[in-house]
């Protein structure tokens, strides 16, 4: 058991928090006005455990969030389980080989350019909305707003959910979609937790190994570190 | 002077960040001597007048600046993180009070990509602060500095010189005209009549006792 890693491949509720941050006014006469601070936009999930872990098959586990505590960040996936992993699937129409080969041309603002592109037929979709994708190896995913299609140019143009907020070189890098993108993450709030009655198990020999069962006292608000970005 | 902000005209939806550059002068006779520092709450690093304002400089709040259509006096507050960065030191270890603040804004478009920028506020820092906020098992610091507009700076401010040797030759060494001051202080006149040996002596009505008065101007 890995961390933030287990919380996430064994919760049982997940609530994904892409809110930026804007300011809202409704005028005497009823028309809204809007402003907005473009943000790093972190990711923010907020993660709702079972009761039902086994407190002696979870000693790691605690041993590992106890180390984390609400300060150390760690990268997670939702591509390891083949329970979870349909939660960011890739839903365009490029295979694996195709999309590896494509590299960055700019990312500007919101608008990531792409070239080496396949020679596939123009209407096919490589990107739709909600596709993760992941810049070389920065673990910190975008997702394209828009349906994208091959069309017929050298490159295509995606506007992202948040703007370019790596502050390493991108052009050239490669791509990684879908699941199998990776978040940087931390856990301010880092709950703790109880130990009740509950789930007892025997040795071969009939010993007692463990009676208890786990419960957190609230849930894991994982929060993006974007402060490597 | 009127501003003309095309960002946010024929709108009802804006982007913008805020940007702070704090210019700390490290001598007091070298203008040129300056260590700059530069905050923003932009989601990355941008250029604004030369000068790069840092996405992670750790902004965490401006406060309000009047905006008057006279000249008015005026104070703000900037706050700064104090946690895993160099800005405690910065209040600590440098010449802060004093240094020179400007706060800007600028607009982005729908990209996301910085338009114009524009110059809020010019002011001078006053005043510092250091809190701790311990609470249970959160530690946090926040390091606030107090910035007042020029007019504040010029208001309180007072300019002359004395009239006394010492004062006069401050901006011109060669000037003499109060050269005499000393010897005459406290010494009556009596305008038209012969001068007497001794100090003190006389007996007018107009003697004038000024070598320590300030001319304002």
């Amino acid at each position: 058991m890995s961390g933030l890693q287990t919380i996430i491949d064994n919760c049982q509720g997940i609530e994904i928090d892409r809110r930026k941050v804007v300011g809202i006014q409704i005028t005497r006469n009823e028309v809204a006005r809007t402003s907005e601070t473009p943000t790093f936009n972190p990711w923010k999930l907020n993660l709702t455990m079972p009761a039902r872990l086994r407190y002696n098959e979870a000693r790691s586990l605690m041993e590992q969030l106890d180390v984390l505590d609400r300060n150390t960040p760690q990268v997670v996936t939702f591509g390891n389980t083949s329970c979870l992993s349909w939660i960011f699937r890739y839903q365009g129409t490029l295979a694996p080989s195709q999309i590896s080969t494509m590299t960055v041309s700019s990312f500007i603002g919101n608008q990531l350019v792409l070239t080496n592109l396949p020679a596939i037929n123009s209407p096919r979709v490589m990107f739709e909305p909600n596709d993760l994708i992941q810049i070389g190896n920065y673990t910190f995913p975008f997702t394209s707003t828009t349906q994208v299609t091959r069309g017929t140019g050298a490159n295509v143009t995606i506007t992202t959910n948040r703007p370019n907020i790596i502050s390493g070189g991108v052009v050239g890098a490669g791509l990684t979609v879908g699941n199998a993108c990776q978040f940087y993450m931390f856990c301010p709030n880092m709950p703790t937790y109880k130990l009740y009655p509950g789930g007892a198990q025997y040795s071969a020999g009939g010993t007692l190994i463990g009676n208890a069962l786990v419960e957190f006292t609230g849930d894991f608000q994982l929060y993006e570190w974007v402060a490597t970005a | 002077m009127a501003q003309n902000i095309p960002q946010v005209q024929n709108t009802g939806a804006i982007k913008s960040a805020e940007f702070v550059k704090l210019t700390i002068f490290n001598e007091y006779s070298n203008a040129a001597n300056v260590t700059t520092h530069t905050f923003s709450s932009a989601y990355k690093n941008e250029t604004i007048d030369g000068d790069l304002y840092l996405a992670l400089g750790g902004l965490l709040a401006v406060g309000s600046q009047n905006r008057d259509l006279r000249v008015t006096a005026g104070d703000t507050n900037i706050s700064l993180s104090g946690v895993s960065g160099n800005n405690i030191q910065v209040v600590l270890d440098t010449k802060i009070r004093g240094s020179e603040v400007e706060v800007w804004r600028g607009f982005y478009d729908d990209n996301d990509v910085l338009g114009n920028s524009y110059l809020r506020f010019t002011g001078i820092i006053t005043n510092y602060n250091i809190q701790e906020e311990r609470s249970g098992t959160d530690d946090n610091f926040v390091v606030t500095v107090s910035a007042s507009s020029y007019k504040t700076v010029l208001s309180n401010r007072i300019a002359g010189r004395k009239t006394n040797e010492e004062s006069w030759k401050v901006f011109n060494p060669t000037d003499t005209s109060m050269d005499n001051v000393y010897s005459i202080a406290g010494v009556q006149f009596d305008f038209g009549k012969e001068p007497t040996a001794s100090r003190g002596g006389g007996g007018g009505s107009d003697g004038r006792r000024d070598g320590g008065r300030q001319q304002q101007r």
